[in-house]
């Protein structure tokens, strides 16, 4: 068994942390959406913390710590700036917003001669380990299940659930808006970084309108009620295709129809606590 | 150069409305944002190439024929994805998770059933050459597209406006609840716009596969980014938007190649897009209107 | 969770084993190539090359008596996909070598897991520079641009008398990006001036602004590295727009796509590269008209290079004495496939070693001779 278990990881070892960057991810894109802001934006922040990272690995030198905290960081500089003019937009508006500033920073990507144009980077060295990924998720889950009782968790709430509401009750919507924003993209930045760190490369497709949808899908799938399901949910997305891989050239599209069927008889997500909480009553009763 | 760039612009533009006027109908009336519209788009350029090139119909006859079969398609998009979930308290983006579903199932499926390489309409289905006139060249497609956008756009405009069903479209379109209770009958509303806005998809599947020769499984997928942009700039289902729309982001990548440089097209036509929403949050034609996400 | 996927997993692979166990020698051989997804349109053509090799060489009593079996993957084009087949199919399956990724991409994420376990990985369709810098392991078959458009814009100008060129490409793509990096520097030292470069992205179907811009500058030849699609569309075009200059192609217009969408109107196109679907050879002849019987489709130059990278390694594993020891087996054929000739369906063909890179040891570049083609009537022929 445990030449299988070996087996098993050898093969397996990245999909696992694909997994987990996919969590930081969805964590990403629900910090924006539990403040009631619907970002595209998540994956060319991501970009930006992955191509940080890497080069500061590749002509830098830096080492991994390092490297991954510019890759928060910038990302997080980034959204300070564009954040500030464009999160007075709501709803699909803000969603077209951030997915025109995601294509700009693709076109960047592609032209400029430090990222390497379409070719990307390569060559960037393995530095991601597992444990690396368990920490950041450990400590991001601690983050979360704070957040919930905290002030500015109770603030999100708020001006998620309305806007003026809140600001009538005088919470300083712009800054805790600015404050999910960031924070959604320095998140994103990181994940972007460890991912760069075990793929060896890195390339503009990787961070446009495709990618972007993703993220959200993973989040929506798996359900907003809370931060749980957006990790349950992009994790599922994640392994389906290698498990649906038997299926050959219509793998995807039992991938699809999967989607469907969750969507019909699941509207809220996969992890639906109040689904939970009505199965358990009906198994006790 | 500028007249034939102008012409250019035009006639992309156009493309894009084409596209987006479909799109934007959902979503406008259904609230939803229906990534499937671009497997919509493909079925109906499909369904042309085989009624030309098995049934050897005319075009003229296979395209009312390919928007039908389209039609269908949204429909049934509507009624097995999308009306389970209407009435739910779901998330109000679960919709939009559904259609990337349906979108999926679609492309793939086509991709199995046709083989993944590009096809193209059979020599000789419609003229191709093209003629000058003054020191601009344009073919008989390119004005076809350019008149068929617009034609569309004001027959649309004027069933919305003028008549009864335009009303009651409209009426949903504004609050569903109180329709029902003024007595429309919603769900055929929505029905009839599914079926027209995928008709429409459809439609400009086989314009446009005819127009560019590159029809393959996932060519709705590079209009997707561009129709939403063109949708969300023209203001939430606001068909005369959608035409204004598409126009501008036409103009903006042809303009920003002939002027600036080919390689930030996209940059600067999504930049501008960018910019417009800063100083119009709900786009050119759209309703102040919160909506929350 | 862990333990159910686990579970599944190992009943998965179960199933697989038991039902690929056959009672001759198998010598399993891995294919990563992009089946689903937008890139299927060159993975499918690469697997059907394999599929068609494959057959043939087992047809014919196998290699030394023993059988070749394809492992077929989906890598969708995705690097992590890419990286996930590649792992599968060296520590689950236990390929001898792998075959592909179909993009130079994915081959920059998935080739240096090959490279670190010691599996030769052999690429097809891989054109850039640097995939074989990646490491001792890494060999490819497929044309490499900077041997071929030397000879191509050489003979362009002599034939056509060109002065000046505008130059077009596919900037988001490493396959034409790549293209377009060798044509400039062709265009530099052969001292041709270039009106302008214009660039598009993949999707693009409208490309009027571009050669509209082009057409003020009056060039005698527009130079385009676009894949074939893409390409037919441009010429289609440009000739709408009343360009009637000449084009010289990249490595993407070697397709019978070009002709099936652009007809006539790509006349006069000037490509170069070691085949052609109408290449005159009889082991060629034979290539094309068993693989359009067996899958009614013209093969293009990704399925003629998949069909003869499993000649090469066929012909390696016939110096490679089995052991039943994998990592002893894996190395003996990467150390016989350096000295392989064969005469492929693409012409002669040997091995060279990559130019050496500081501290790296490098892999295998192809050695061919490259011919220039001219389109006439809805093919390419030989440019005399």
């Amino acid at each position: 068994m445990t030449d299988d278990l070996q087996v098993f990881w050898a093969t397996y070892n990245t999909l696992v942390y694909t997994v987990g960057v996919h969590a930081m991810l969805a964590l990403s894109i629900y910090l924006t959406l539990s403040c009631g802001l619907l970002s595209l934006g998540n994956a060319a922040f991501m970009g930006i913390g992955a191509y940080t990272a890497a080069l500061a690995t590749l002509r830098l030198g830096l080492p991994f710590g390092e490297a991954l905290a510019l890759g928060g960081l910038l990302p997080g500089l980034v959204a300070l700036v564009i954040g500030i003019p464009t999160l007075r937009l709501s709803g699909v508006y803000l969603a077209m917003a951030t997915l025109g500033f995601g294509e700009v920073v693709r076109v960047v990507f592609l032209n400029l001669e430090i990222t390497g144009g379409s070719m990307g980077l390569n060559g960037i060295p393995m530095k991601t380990q597992l444990w690396h990924i368990v920490a950041i998720l450990v400590v991001l889950v601690y983050g979360f299940v704070r957040l919930r009782r905290s002030k500015i968790g109770r603030a999100f709430e708020a001006i998620k659930e309305d806007e003026t509401a809140a600001k009538a009750m005088g919470i300083n919507t712009t800054s805790y808006k600015l404050l999910a924003f960031v924070l959604g993209a320095i998140i994103a930045g990181v994940a972007g970084g460890l991912n760069a760190h075990f793929t060896f490369f890195v390339s503009p497709r990787e961070y446009g309108f495709d990618p972007a949808v993703d993220i959200l899908t993973g989040a929506i799938f798996g359900g907003t009620g809370s931060f749980v399901g957006p990790m349950v949910g992009s994790a599922i997305l994640a392994i389906l295709p290698e498990l649906l891989r038997f299926l050959k050239a219509f793998r995807l599209a039992v991938n699809g129809l999967i989607l469907i069927l969750v969507v019909i008889y699941l509207p809220n997500g996969i992890w639906d606590r109040k689904l939970f909480a009505r199965l358990r009553r009906k198994g006790s009763a | 150069m500028i007249a034939q760039q102008l012409i250019n612009a035009l006639t992309l533009g156009s493309v894009y409305a084409l596209f987006a006027l479909g799109f934007t109908l959902v979503f406008g009336v259904l609230e939803v944002i229906n990534l499937a519209h671009g497997a919509v788009f493909m079925a109906g350029a499909y369904a042309a190439l085989l009624l030309v090139t098995k049934a050897n119909l005319n075009i003229w006859v296979a395209l009312p024929l390919a928007m039908l079969a389209s039609g269908a398609l949204g429909l049934l998009i509507d009624q097995i994805v999308l009306k389970p979930l209407r009435g739910r308290r779901a998330h109000h983006l679960m919709p939009m998770i559904a259609t990337i579903g349906a979108a999926t199932l679609i492309t793939n499926a086509a991709q199995g059933i046709f083989g993944a390489e590009t096809s193209r309409f059979p020599l000789g289905t419609i003229p191709e050459e093209s003629f000058q006139i003054g020191t601009i060249r344009i073919t008989e497609l390119q004005i076809a597209i350019v008149i068929i956008s617009f034609l569309l756009m004001l027959l649309l405009m004027v069933i919305l406006k003028k008549t009864r069903l335009g009303k009651a479209v409209r009426a949903v379109a504004e609050n569903p609840q109180t329709s029902y209770l003024l007595g429309i009958n919603v769900e055929g509303v929505f029905r009839l716009v599914s079926f027209t806005a995928a008709a429409l998809g459809g439609g400009a599947g086989v314009l446009i596969g005819l127009s560019f020769n590159a029809i393959f499984p996932f060519m709705g997928q590079p209009l997707m980014p561009k129709g939403i942009a063109v949708i969300i700039l023209g203001g939430m289902g606001d068909v005369r938007g959608a035409m204004v729309g598409g126009l501008f982001l036409g103009v903006a990548e042809v303009m920003s190649v002939a002027y600036l440089s080919s390689d930030y097209r996209d940059a600067v036509a999504f930049g501008l897009l960018f910019l417009i929403l800063l100083v119009r949050p709900s786009g050119l034609f759209g309703r102040v209107l919160e909506r929350k996400a | 969770m862990k333990k159910v996927i686990i579970g599944a997993l190992c009943g998965l692979v179960a199933a697989f084993a038991v039902a690929t166990t056959a009672p001759a020698a198998e010598i399993k051989l891995g294919v990563a190539a992009a089946l689903t997804g937008p890139v299927a349109k060159y993975g499918v053509p690469i697997r059907n090359g394999f599929t068609l090799a494959s057959e043939e060489v087992n047809a014919k009593g196998g290699v030394n008596g023993n059988k070749l079996v394809l492992v077929i993957e989906d890598e969708q084009a995705k690097k992590e996909e890419a990286i996930n087949v590649f792992k599968k199919l060296i520590f689950q399956d236990k390929v001898f070598a792998i075959f592909g990724p179909t993009l130079s991409n994915s081959a920059f994420a998935a080739d240096p897991i090959a490279n670190q376990a010691k599996v030769v990985v052999f690429a097809t369709s891989n054109t850039v520079n640097g995939i074989t810098d990646m490491g001792p392991w890494v060999f490819r078959n497929s044309i490499m641009e900077a041997d071929v458009l030397p000879v191509t814009v050489r003979e362009a100008v002599k034939k056509f008398g060109i002065k000046k060129v505008a130059v077009l490409y596919g900037n988001d793509d490493a396959f034409t990006k790549g293209g377009y990096d060798v044509f400039k520097v062709v265009l530099e030292t052969q001292k041709i001036p270039v009106t302008n470069t214009e660039t598009f992205a993949k999707g693009d179907v409208d490309f009027r602004a571009q050669l509209t811009k082009i057409k003020a500058q009056n060039p005698d030849a527009i130079v385009c590295s676009a894949l074939a699609e893409e390409a037919a569309n441009i010429i289609l075009q440009a000739r709408n727009l009343g360009i009637t200059t000449p084009f010289v192609g990249g490595n993407g217009f070697n397709s019978a796509k070009l002709f099936e969408i652009a007809k006539a109107a790509a006349d006069n196109t000037i490509i170069g590269g070691p085949w052609a679907a109408e290449s005159v050879s009889a082991r060629n002849k034979a290539f094309v008209a068993a693989y359009t019987k067996k899958y009614g489709a013209e093969p293009d130059q990704f399925a003629a290079q998949a069909y003869d990278a499993l000649y090469i390694v066929a012909e390696a594993l016939k110096a490679v004495k089995l052991s039943g020891n994998l990592e002893k087996d894996r190395q003996s054929l990467r150390d016989a496939l350096p000295s392989v000739k064969i005469e492929g369906a693409t012409g002669p063909f040997t091995f060279r070693k990559a130019p050496a890179k500081a501290g790296v040891e490098t892999g295998y570049d192809a050695q061919q001779d490259a011919h220039i083609f001219i389109a006439k009537g809805g093919k390419f022929v030989l440019m005399k």
